[in-house]
């Protein structure tokens, strides 16, 4: 069997055509949150930009770079890197889960009123955080 | 569970490159079961006893026999 190395590296022009295509969609979403907020426009459009940007420029990346840098396994579902995701996820909704029941004791027995919108932004923020690092432990841990 | 995989591809000059595309899985995951952190699932395991022509018991022993 031959030893070649699938290439890692995608033409410069996709990473560029990938950014370019996250920075747009990123303004198209935040343009449409803002203005479904008239009252606070460049509030809103900064929330929709903070939350559409790392999934708009995923998909660019998906579109335009993966297919150059992604080697496609026939028996994916066999990898380890599937263990290694259904792990990290099953832990990162576990605390998830936790921190809700955490925060929501907190906001009951304190009678704080907060408003839901940062609540969920940190939970979100919290679940891909808490995935990701679970994931890159996992890996570290399984290729030392 | 132990394995000797990494043997029995060194017998045959192939890179774990190699043998990760010929089990149609990533590198990493090759990596992983040579160095026995992945178990593989039942059916990756016949595939890899069938790719070396060999029962899935000759690559493959539990650590743990009653």
């Amino acid at each position: 069997m031959s030893d070649q190395l699938v290439k890692r590296r995608a033409p410069i022009e996709h990473y560029l055509l990938a950014i370019a295509f996250g920075t747009t969609l990123t303004i198209a979403v935040s343009l449409v949150v803002g203005a479904s907020n008239p009252d606070d426009f460049w509030l809103a459009a900064g929330i929709g930009a903070l939350t559409a940007a790392y999934p708009s420029v995923s998909l660019g990346a998906w579109l335009f770079v993966s297919n150059h840098t992604v080697t496609r396994d026939h028996r994916g579902e066999e990898s380890v890197e599937l263990t290694w995701m259904k792990q990290a996820a099953s832990g990162a909704f576990l605390d998830v889960l936790i921190a809700t029941l955490v925060v929501t004791v907190v906001l009951l027995v304190g009678r704080f009123q907060v408003d839901a919108l940062p609540v969920l932004l940190l939970l979100i923020a919290l679940s891909a955080v808490d995935a990701g690092l679970r994931y890159l432990a996992n890996r570290y841990r399984a290729l030392r | 569970m132990r394995n000797n995989l990494a043997e029995r591809r060194l017998d045959r000059g192939w890179t774990q490159a190699d043998l990760a595309r010929a089990l149609g899985v990533s590198r990493q995951t090759v990596i992983s079961i040579e160095r026995g952190r992945f178990d593989p699932s039942l059916p990756l395991a016949f595939l890899i006893s069938q790719t070396f022509g060999c029962k899935i018991e000759d690559v493959f022993t539990a650590e743990n026999t009653r």
